[in-house]
């Protein structure tokens, strides 16, 4: 699993790219080898959470039954803030000098395509060659990047849940159903205190019922069933294959937007708050990331009625990604993904009735409800302080709202002139995390699968700029541990 | 470069430099707050005497701005919040690695949340209407005792 490829970049076959590709192999040295670091330090500030996590009675890890004991053989210490933020931390350079690293190998080859490639081989003698090196070259690229991201992620599905007592909520709200027959769209997991699940139920999401779609909802019910250690793991399955999902897609789709393929996934898949925060608190927004990528890929291949559908089956797990419909529809200009998304919200509405009433599919209370909670990492509240107000004010709400609708109204305007509905997309999920008082870790991940395949490098940068703010702000205990 | 992308990018560069600005703002402002809190543990550990680590901090009892903490630990060993709570309420300046104790209270073992009806034993003057009044505190001593016999 060596980097060499990096080393190299990959030379197009003509004149002006082999010499591009020569002034580009004075730094191979250090590259591949760098390269090679960028991964190490990757997989070990994540194996170093992992590891110290499983040792448990962590205030990072949330109380949990033993799913990974057997980790704790490894060795590790109790996970300490100081760790945890030193490791997310050099994961976080690491990253970037990565990303770096594949961005300018990427920039020294000609962008060339599988069909171009082979015409041109037949150019020159030296052509056929050169192109078998580059292809070879790029596979091994490839295959690392591929090696590096499935790492991380199985380290992380081992290993105990991570940061957040969310998927306790997700199964206590199964559970609630399966086992107890009562509805979570009425009920809080407080309804169920005999219950095992209940013991690891945040506190603050008690008394609350659920505010995820009924598809998700539909498709927790069978874990409910399987106890709280087999839902448990159920739910980390199903972290894990959505994140699966996600990557493939965005390679898939990165692919056939002429974008760099190995960049996007080292970007989504190798991201520390991607695998971290996103899959190690096996977190249902993987399931929307992998139906939002999904209707993109829908859309490369002309389905429109199912890219629709796709975005409408996202939206009733988790109804932010209801934001893609419009920005899709505009810039489409056909009414076969209108189409699609109203049979699917049709038909999802229907089962979402026949499962839970009018409540279940009461989408809108739930999103207002949960749109007035403040957290402390929310950057309204960062601004709040910066101009010497104790926190969000509920007038503040609303001008936040009515930033986030006029932004809204700008990229509607801007893919209807032509700017890819993509990128538009993306910034609107980048607007509502910036724009939204309840900000976790998570929610910052939603606009990076498509900040990946789109030209608007913007984007990109902004969402990278955004999280790094996220990172930067968890590292007061760095300066002044209270113990 | 067209004239909305320029706009654009012009008015994300400055909203990112007042998100970068009140991001550095927010990791100095937590860094005062948990220096501080740190010389409300010494302060504590100074005057019971004892080098617990387990102690919970109460901010917002006196006020969200206010700087005056509550710190409540065990007052002998054991798991916390098990055994008899002594809750110290603290502000002022630092001085010599401490600040001012204004008064306190105690507080029953297994006691998770420190409410008015819980405090005993209290003194100092911070602790003058926050903890109950005589009649309150029997009330509560015949609720408790009703409640043991039931």
């Amino acid at each position: 699993m060596t980097p060499q490829a990096l080393a190299a970049g990959t030379p197009a076959p003509s004149a002006s790219a082999s010499g591009a590709a020569l002034a580009n192999s004075r730094p191979a040295r250090w590259r591949a080898p760098l390269a090679f670091i960028c991964g190490f330090v990757l997989l070990a500030a994540t194996v170093e959470i992992v590891l110290d996590a499983a040792q448990r009675h962590s205030p990072l890890i949330p109380r949990s039954p033993q799913i990974s004991g057997w980790l704790a053989s490894f060795g590790g210490e109790r996970l300490g803030y100081r760790v945890f933020l030193i490791a997310i931390l050099a994961a976080s350079v690491a990253y970037g000098v990565l990303l770096a690293l594949v961005h300018t190998r990427a920039r020294a080859a000609v962008p060339v395509t599988e069909g171009e490639g082979e015409g041109s081989a037949t150019e020159g003698a030296g052509a056929p060659v050169e192109v078998r090196d580059d292809t070879l070259r790029e596979r091994t690229v490839s295959r690392w990047a591929i090696g590096l991201v499935a790492l991380l992620n199985l380290i992380v599905f081992v290993g105990p849940i991570l940061i957040s007592t969310d998927v306790f909520s997700y199964l206590a709200y199964a559970r609630m159903g399966v086992v107890h027959g009562i509805d979570p769209y009425t009920h809080g997991p407080v309804a169920i205190v005999g219950d095992p699940v209940f013991y690891y139920v945040g506190h603050d999401w008690l008394r609350v019922a659920t505010a995820y779609g009924p598809v998700y909802t539909l498709i927790s019910y069978p874990l409910g069933a399987l106890g709280l250690i087999g839902g448990l793991w159920g739910m980390k399955l199903y972290a894990l294959l959505a994140s699966a999902a996600t990557l493939a897609l965005t390679w898939r789709v990165a692919r056939r937007r002429g974008r760099d393929r190995v960049f996007a996934l080292l970007a989504v898949g190798a991201n520390p708050l991607y695998v971290i925060y996103g899959l190690g608190g096996a977190h249902n927004d993987l399931i929307m990331l992998a139906l939002m990528m999904a209707a993109v890929a829908f859309t490369l291949s002309d389905r429109d009625a199912a890219a629709g559908a796709a975005v409408v089956v996202g939206a009733l797990v988790k109804a932010t990604v209801a934001v893609l419909l419009p920005f899709m529809i505009l810039a489409r200009r056909r009414s076969a993904a209108l189409y699609g998304a109203l049979v699917a919200l049709g038909l999802c509405a229907l089962a979402g009735y026949l499962a839970f009433g009018i409540h279940g599919i009461d989408v809108v209370s739930a999103l207002n409800r949960d749109s007035a909670f403040v957290s402390t990492d929310s950057f309204p509240n960062e601004l709040a302080h910066l101009f010497g107000k104790p926190g969000v004010f509920p007038v503040d709400h609303d001008l936040l709202k009515a930033a986030l609708v006029l932004i809204v109204l700008h990229l509607l305007w801007r893919t209807y002139r032509g700017y890819d509905w993509v990128a538009a997309s993306g910034w609107a999920l980048l607007a509502i995390s910036v724009t939204s008082t309840w900000l976790l870790a998570w929610y910052i991940l939603w606009p990076l699968p498509l900040a990946v395949i789109t030209r608007d490098r913007r984007l990109l940068a902004a969402t990278l700029f955004v999280q790094g703010l996220f990172i930067v702000h968890q590292t007061s205990p760095l300066f002044a541990p209270v113990s | 470069m067209s004239r909305v992308r320029l706009i654009e990018t012009t008015l994300l560069i400055l909203f990112g430099l007042l998100l970068a600005g009140a991001t550095v703002n927010d990791v100095a402002r937590q860094t005062h707050v948990n220096q501080r809190l740190i010389e409300d543990l010494r302060t504590w550990r100074a005057y019971t005497g004892r080098d617990y680590h387990n102690l919970s901090i109460e901010q917002t009892l006196f006020g969200e701005r206010s700087q005056r903490e509550v710190v409540c630990g065990n007052t002998s060993p054991g798991p916390p919040k098990t055994r008899v709570q002594i809750c110290l309420a603290i502000w002022g300046p630092v001085v010599g690695g401490r600040r001012v104790v204004h008064g306190g209270w105690y507080l029953p073992p297994d006691t998770e949340e420190d409410l008015r009806r819980h405090r005993y034993g209290c003194f100092g003057p911070a602790s003058a209407g926050i903890c109950p009044t005589a009649a309150e505190a029997a009330v509560e001593r015949g609720s408790a005792h009703s409640g043991a016999g039931a």
